[in-house]
């Protein structure tokens, strides 16, 4: 076996001599055991390897091959890891506190999680409500003398119980929000918060420059650690998603289509000339394929789906052709 | 089995499903785990709850990490289709042999080092001669083709795994 995986990796390296053919041949005429190997050369050759050439542009299949398998090989590694911590009982408060981990690491070890288009609604120990949205991560900490979330990723609605003595805040990677009696929304994005107040009010302090603002009912806000925005009128659309409902008013179907994907691991597509648009209307979010379906009435298009997990929208074709 | 499956299937659903955040998938590896054993029991039995526990967790790992190695492959061959134009769409049947091809290849290199991974990659799919394959890597044109032979004499032991089994299979059906 190892003879003829030198062969094969002699014959394909483009060096080969003129003679290396006659000498190849002999080799394999010497043994059946050396026929035997070569025809499992063969066989990976043209089971495995052909399918893979013969795709359109080769170079980027094994290079997307490569990448999946370095991603896959991380995850292997923060698995054993996680389940070494997990072992020693470390792996708590302390650890996902005052280590950079990456999001997915920090959200497997989160007290309550979502699932990918999943929405659950979580009862607090003091009565306080919180609605988490898909791929959503939390931790709850409650101690004496205050009440505090920890928002990991995702979006939270939240309902607060009053409470004479414990103020009630919710942090975020940007900063912590202190509820003054409220529901409102809080979505963790890449480098921001997003905050939407319905109810009552919520003031901001920023993670690093310490800056504050107070966001009122019907307003809301985007944060980093640095800065707050101007708030603007809260989007009513902002809690819908906590009975389940996607609401579109007036926007372009590619953020529609930005939003639903946080739902479903599906792949949705969505072709150039349709992207811009607008789309009213409301999606139900617990059934993302009657949410497509939906979705390509509202905007007068077509949905193909080419694989099971795969949609791709694009322009219906005219009746009148 | 029954005693085994009682004690410890709620616990490694929940295990699981703390990994892979999502219900379905930790039910379904739950399942797959205890089938796994069915079919093929650790060799000498369990002495003690907690030496199940722990062969029971190494076996789940490992079934977590071939869902997540199964779904990156899917978004590789995803993020490759969707970069060709569309009207070069391959067809169903042609897609899912691909598919199927990038997840032999996938698995088959996971545990070899990046770099004669790479150079196999390069050499056997992109069909580049060891030189070009060298200059790029920056090694010798004499350790490619040794990285070459390694990884085919991997590809190959696994062939030979998978003929030998559908011999089996002939033989028994």
């Amino acid at each position: 076996m190892e003879e003829a995986a030198e062969w094969y990796a002699h014959l394909i390296s483009g060096e080969e001599h003129e003679d290396d053919k006659a000498r190849w041949e002999a080799w394999l005429a010497t043994s059946p055991d050396h026929r035997q190997a070569w025809r499992y050369v063969e066989a990976v050759s043209q089971r495995v390897l052909a399918p893979l050439r013969d795709t359109a542009d080769p170079r980027l299949t094994a290079n997307n091959l490569h990448a999946a398998n370095v991603r896959t090989s991380r995850r292997r590694r923060t698995l054993t890891n996680l389940a070494l911590l997990a072992g020693s009982g470390l792996l708590g408060w302390a650890v996902w506190r005052h280590t950079p981990l990456d999001g997915f690491v920090v959200a497997l070890a989160a007290d309550h999680r979502t699932d990918t288009g999943e929405i659950r609604e979580i009862a607090l120990p003091d009565g306080s409500g919180v609605w988490l949205d898909t791929a959503g991560a939390f931790n709850e900490d409650y101690r004496p003398g205050l009440r505090r979330l920890r928002l990991v990723k995702g979006e939270i609605l939240i309902t607060t119980a009053p409470d004479a003595i414990r103020p009630f805040v919710v942090d975020t990677g940007q900063g912590r929000l202190r509820a003054l009696g409220t529901r409102f929304t809080v979505r963790q994005e890449e480098g921001r918060s997003l905050l939407a107040v319905f109810h009552g009010a919520v003031e901001i302090r920023t993670g690093r420059s310490g800056k504050t603002g107070v966001v009122a009912a019907g307003r809301q806000a985007c944060f980093t650690a640095e800065d707050i925005q101007p708030p603007v009128p809260a989007d009513p659309a902002r809690e819908a998603w906590s009975r389940g409902k996607l609401i579109a008013l007036d926007l372009p179907l590619k953020d529609v289509i930005a939003e639903l994907r946080r739902y479903t691991r599906r792949h949705i597509d969505v072709a150039p000339d349709v992207a811009e648009r607008r789309v009213f209307g409301a999606f139900p979010l617990r059934d993302i394929d009657a949410a497509l379906d939906l979705l390509a009435h509202a905007a007068n298009l077509r949905v193909r789906r080419p694989l099971p997990w795969w949609a791709t929208f694009e322009a219906a074709p005219n009746p009148d052709d | 089995m029954e005693i085994l499956y009682c004690d410890h299937h709620d616990w490694l659903q929940g295990w699981l499903r703390r990994r892979l955040g999502n219900a379905a998938d930790a039910a379904d590896l739950a399942h797959d785990a205890f089938l796994r054993l069915i079919t093929r029991p650790a060799p000498r039995g369990f002495d003690s709850f907690g030496e199940a526990r722990g062969y029971l967790r190494a076996m789940a790992q490992g079934l977590c990490i071939n869902l997540w190695h199964r779904r990156e492959m899917e978004r590789a061959w995803l993020e490759t289709l969707a970069a060709q134009p569309e009207d070069h769409a391959p067809s169903a049947e042609r897609q899912a042999i691909v598919l199927e091809a990038l997840r032999e290849m996938g698995a088959l290199l996971l545990d070899v080092p990046p770099k004669a991974a790479r150079a196999f990659l390069m050499s056997a799919v992109c069909e580049m001669s060891s030189q070009e394959v060298a200059e790029e890597l920056g090694v010798s044109t004499r350790m490619i083709r040794k990285y070459v032979a390694q990884v085919m004499l991997r590809c190959m032991r696994a062939q030979a795994c998978q003929t030998a089994a559908g011999l089996r299979e002939n033989v028994l059906a």
